[in-house]
């Protein structure tokens, strides 16, 4: 008994000692950026953690949010992400519950396909789609970004929703048929009120992977009219006199939508992300 | 027949804009790899295999080529490692666990650009936190700027991957390791079997297919992924952290050889073609040895 009890002590040592260097080295680098965003360029440069009360200060944030374009990226971003939020969700819902409810042919092959694309390498389809997105006119425009980002979530998306949408059971399906539900209605009103959480974790997932696109951004969006939040701060960093300060603040201001968003999903999220490699078990 | 066809509707939105927008452009890759087309010319001719035999010579594509492959192994590997002694430590029942367990993932929610800021910002030479640390323990001699550095830039890089995605893997495996049932675990105890020999025949064979999946997602995120190493360095300095990736974007956008461009990532896709035909060969073995 008393080797037990030893054991138990030596674990939740241990894995206190795990928490305690995991907190940080995954936190310590979020909240250094927060600190900084608070502190003048001049107590920045002094290389001290700490400086005098009278050096911390609102002039980043007021300068990003006043003086720079910022806002206005800041509302490219979010006009970006909701629309491939909303798109993506009703192509991977639509897409993932006939996948999961009907006898297609060729439907095995559809979800190898479907999936199968996330192995292409995405910096060598960005340049067919730069061209189509070109002769579509939609270079430099909104839509034009919006679809282009529907291929980076919707493979996931509809794999993810999938695993959800299989497993509820077919019962409520049949009940609601001979209800005399049509297919759409099956599904507004019997399966999405059971796959809320799982379609809150896939609209998460679309609006934080657009949100932090790099790649199809630096191609389709040529001037501030399509412009996001990313684009700038790496644009920001790349210059020669970095205001740090200033940096920081857009840094802060770009994380914390997702920071927000993540707040009320996580307890889902985890859940939702590994529905699809968890449901054969 | 009748639910075939009021299925196929359904699938159709998605089927449209993967088809336009991957599988199109993925065979047009395939055929530009085979052209001299540049983004600053109108007209283009078939070369043949040029732009292979160009790669062949090129000595950065080699470069990149070997510099991919050790970041993915390295930052697979131990982000697997890693993951798994998290999981361990979450699946400990302690006071706090829960406020740990729901904060831990937030640097796998934030831009990948916000990442590179971050740590760009901590590895400056002169205002940066590693540094500032560093000459507080009177290690200034060994401060520089982390990302100039030819022999450190690539780790650093590798050190930002892990910073996303460990906590990721550890929360996976977690849910995975919660799935076993705890009477294997207590047919093991009564078989004399230790916490590691548990952790060993238990606890890895109940969680081996969501390591199958974690493994596979992060060595195509890793392999294709473009924006740590082009935001952190470019590929610099001195091409010592260039990547496939990075090689591919800047001679499509920076020197317009799409043909040529096209080309690196058609080698791209055959390694990663490669990876998944071994990994299933590996995975069925796996499954017909159980």
């Amino acid at each position: 008994m008393r080797t037990k009890t030893a054991e138990r002590l030596r674990s939740a040592i241990l894995a206190y000692l795990v928490i305690a260097v995991s907190l940080c080295f995954f936190i310590m680098p979020m909240l250094w950026i927060i600190y900084t965003s608070f502190r003048t360029q001049a107590s920045i440069f002094t290389g001290e953690i700490v400086s005098a009360l009278k050096e911390y200060t609102l002039e980043n944030y007021a300068t990003v949010l006043m003086v720079t374009d910022f806002p206005a990226y800041f509302l490219n971003s979010i006009q970006i992400a909701l629309s491939v939020t909303a798109l993506s969700l009703v192509c991977a819902i639509l897409g993932a519950y006939g996948l999961s409810r009907f006898r297609i042919k060729g439907k095995n092959l559809m979800i190898i396909g479907i999936f199968s694309t996330q192995m292409f390498p995405q910096v060598m389809l960005i340049i067919p789609i730069y061209l189509i997105i070109f002769s579509l006119y939609l270079l430099d425009k909104v839509p034009g970004v919006v679809l282009a980002q529907m291929i980076l979530v919707l493979p996931f998306q509809v794999w993810m929703l999938k695993g959800y949408f299989d497993n509820i059971p077919m019962d409520l399906d049949e009940a609601a048929t001979i209800d005399g539900c049509s297919i759409l209605q099956r599904l507004v009103y019997v399966i999405l009120p059971v796959a809320a959480p799982g379609i809150m974790v896939a609209a998460f997932y679309s609006f934080v992977v657009s949100w932090g696109d790099y790649l199809i951004v630096s191609i389709v969006s040529q001037s501030q009219r399509t412009a996001t939040v990313t684009l700038i701060i790496a644009r920001l960093t790349a210059s020669l006199l970095v205001r740090w300060g200033q940096v920081a603040a857009a840094t802060v201001l770009t994380i914390v939508p997702t920071i927000i968003l993540f707040s009320f999903v996580q307890n889902q999220l985890v859940a939702g992300l590994t529905a699809g490699a968890v449901k054969e078990e | 027949m009748k639910e075939q066809r009021k299925g196929l509707p359904l699938i159709l939105p998605t089927l449209l804009i993967m088809g336009l927008f991957t599988v199109y452009p993925l065979l047009d890759g395939l055929r530009m790899a085979f052209t001299n087309q540049n983004l600053l010319r109108d007209t283009w001719k078939y070369v043949g295999f040029q732009n292979f035999v160009r790669l062949f010579h090129d000595e950065v594509f080699w470069l990149s080529l070997y510099q991919s492959l050790i970041l993915v192994t390295v930052v697979v590997v131990l982000q697997f490692v890693l993951g798994l002694v998290l999981a361990w430590a979450m699946s400990q029942k302690l006071p706090g666990m829960g406020v740990f367990k729901s904060v831990i993932m937030a640097s796998w929610v934030i831009p990948v650009a916000a990442t590179v800021t971050m740590f760009k910002f901590m590895a400056q030479p002169d205002v940066g936190f590693f540094n500032i640390v560093l000459r507080g323990l009177g290690l200034g001699h060994v401060a520089r700027y982390w990302l100039g550095d030819p022999n450190l830039a690539l780790p650093f890089i590798m050190m930002m991957h892990l910073w996303r995605n460990v906590p990721f893997y550890g929360v996976a495996f977690l849910a995975a390791m919660q799935a076993i049932p705890s009477s294997l675990y207590e047919a093991a105890e009564i078989d004399g079997a230790n916490a590691w020999q548990r952790f060993i025949h238990v606890t890895l064979p109940g969680i081996r297919s969501m390591i199958m999946v974690m493994v596979t997602i992060h060595v195509l995120w890793t392999f294709n992924n473009f924006d740590f190493v082009y935001l952190a360095t470019g590929g610099g300095p001195v091409n010592r952290t260039y990547v496939l990736p990075v090689f591919v974007y800047r001679q499509s956008w920076e020197s317009y050889n799409l043909g040529y461009a096209a080309s690196i990532g058609t080698v791209m896709l055959v390694i990663l073609m490669i990876y998944f035909i071994v990994y299933i060969r590996i995975y069925e073995r796996g499954v017909v040895a159980r």
